[in-house]
């Protein structure tokens, strides 16, 4: 009786040891603890959204009270020109940050691209706001581009010029944040793009000399189309990222003036977590989704027309 | 003659676009050392005459500042070593081992991907309080040790390491266990840097999470802190500049430091695209 508990308990532990020599058996304890963590902190929360938008959980009440109430935040969100609006400023966001972003990650990769004494100071300089504290970068812009007596409109007036008023400017403050933003992010988009180009082919280039094509056609017929796929894989994380910049947004302007910048990132964050609309919240935020999914699909399927391979 | 000279140029150049990128930082900087009337004195004086250290004493007497410093760095060491242990298991058995349902879990991984942090704030704000992490800052630690992009980046860098190492090890009698511990590891240590400078870097940073899950100032991390301390201060810019000054510092130094291995991994990460 004693013996077999014994030779059993044996078993059990030689079981476990065994584990780590067989392969499926190992790939279950190296996969497991990721996937059940992934679920509960990744795909519960996305299916809990989803039966949240459902529910009429739109004030601060007991969860037991709380019913289901089928579309009705949906249709809501159509009849509310806050949101609407929102979605709107979120797509002229769209418009400014990025195109501006990838021209300019271009541009300055192209010029890092090339050898010079200086090529890993500038590269430095241009990379550290990339690494700076959102909060930081949002105080000091602030301060810097102040309409009256900020240290920017204080050159522009001695250069005789009549200063825009960026951030407080009904007209001026999403472009401004978008410039922000672009400057804050571009040390990515750089070295992903200078990655890319320095791995173009170089007897491309002096095939291309031979010829005797211009640097125009060089780039044309040559660098952008072998890296287009890098261009792609950059305009569809920068398009997602774009809807998604609650942090910026509010610190910078917090929606204002007015709701000139009050983009559906920051709606949301407003609706839920001062207005405690968390259902109808949760609705803007799936739609949110739908839209940048849609978005991606189109852009996947358009990438024949222009993504080489 | 001519050639020198116009490499001279580009150089100047570009050290000018550097500089212009950095502007708001030297601005901070200098912004931080003076009293809070001069910030704005015209014309714009980048270093001030007398050095005035007040606003950084402010800053080391203040009740909170150095607890939100503490708090983030815990923190931040957490997320490293948690996500580092758990991504690089996982990465393993989908780089190296074969298993049921791998490929689709993989994808399945690769999908989540796509879901934006704003989409799920909600869901994850009621849950994590069922869950009693609410203001603690297992909130922060928890879920960002499950991150799949790293699980990515890992997966590519283990299946460049060669097969042969491992699989005579394998004949030689060591577990899986003993080659993800002695030889996977120590031979990823590049990306494995990289991973660790993303994620202190990030989280440092982040604003979202803290603000959202974490409400006693006592127990905010530095970038939340950090906005406290701005509306604290009000109109004096001077310490609001020293404020923000110490807190990029950090990242700035530790990037500065390891600024190889940062510029490896997003060229790592953009070109999978």
């Amino acid at each position: 009786m004693k013996s077999h508990a014994k030779a059993s308990r044996r078993g059990f532990f030689s079981s476990i040891t065994q584990w780590g020599y067989r392969e499926k058996g190992a790939a279950w304890v190296f996969v497991l603890p990721f996937v059940i963590g992934f679920l509960i902190f990744n795909i519960i929360p996305m299916a809990y959204s989803v039966y949240i938008s459902f529910m009429d959980y739109n004030s601060f009440k007991a969860l037991n009270s709380i019913k289901l109430i089928g579309f009705d935040n949906y249709v809501r969100l159509f009849h509310d020109p806050i949101a609407l609006n929102a979605f709107v400023k979120s797509f002229i966001y769209t418009l400014f940050y990025v195109p501006g972003l990838i021209l300019l990650s271009f541009l300055v990769a192209t010029l890092l691209n090339r050898a010079f004494a200086l090529r890993g100071l500038t590269r430095t300089l241009i990379l550290m706001p990339y690494v700076a504290n959102v909060v930081a970068v949002s105080i000091v812009w602030s301060i810097l581009l102040d309409p009256f007596g900020g240290p920017v409109n204080q050159l522009l007036t001695k250069l005789g010029m009549d200063p825009p008023l960026w951030l407080s400017g009904v007209k001026t403050a999403l472009p401004t944040i978008a410039g922000i933003n672009i400057w804050q992010s571009l040390a990515f988009q750089t070295i992903v793009f200078l990655a890319a180009l320095q791995g173009v082919n170089k007897e491309l280039y002096e095939a291309a000399d031979i010829d005797g094509a211009s640097r125009w056609k060089r780039l044309w017929s040559i660098t952008l189309p072998v890296i287009s796929p890098t261009t792609f894989f950059l305009v569809i994380t920068s398009i997602i990222g774009s809807f998604q910049n609650y942090a910026s947004v509010r610190m910078l302007t917090n929606g204002g003036p007015g709701t000139s910048s009050r983009v559906i990132s920051l709606n949301i964050y407003e609706e839920a977590f001062t207005l405690n609309h968390y259902s109808y919240a949760s609705a803007q935020a799936i739609i949110l989704f739908a839209i940048v999914l849609v978005i991606t699909i189109i852009q996947w399927k358009g990438q024949k027309r222009w993504v080489h391979y | 003659m001519g050639t020198l000279l116009r490499k001279s140029l580009f150089n100047l150049f570009m050290l000018l676009l550097g500089v212009i990128m950095v502007v708001p930082f030297v601005f901070m900087i200098s912004a931080s050392l003076k009293a809070p009337g001069e910030v704005f004195v015209n014309p714009m004086q980048i270093i001030p005459d007398k050095i005035y250290t007040l606003n950084y004493e402010t800053i080391f007497h203040h009740k909170y500042y150095f607890h939100w410093y503490w708090n983030s760095f815990s923190t931040v060491v957490m997320t490293v070593l948690l996500r580092g242990l758990l991504v690089t298991m996982a990465a393993y058995a989908f780089a190296r081992l074969s298993f049921p349902g791998k490929n689709i879990i993989f994808l399945f991984l690769l999908s989540a991907m796509m879901i934006p942090h704003d989409t799920t704030i909600v869901a994850k704000f009621m849950l994590y309080k069922y869950m009693g992490l609410i203001n603690t800052h297992w909130v922060i630690i928890l879920p960002a040790a499950f991150d799949v992009f790293f699980i990515f980046l890992l997966r590519q860098f283990f299946m460049g390491i060669p097969k042969d190492l491992t699989e005579s090890a394998l004949i030689d009698g060591a577990s899986h266990f003993g080659i993800y511990f002695r030889i996977i590891l120590p031979l990823a240590v590049p990306a494995l840097i990289t991973m660790g400078l993303f994620t202190f870097i990030w989280t440092w940073n982040d604003f979202i999470s803290p603000f959202i899950f974490i409400n006693d100032i006592n127990k905010q991390l530095v970038t939340v802190g950090l906005e406290y301390f701005q509306l604290e201060a009000g109109k004096n810019y001077a310490l609001q500049m020293a404020g923000a000054c110490l807190i990029v510092v950090i990242p700035i130094t530790i990037f500065a430091v390891l600024q190889k291995y940062f510029v490896q991994g997003i060229a790592m990460s953009g070109i999978k695209g």
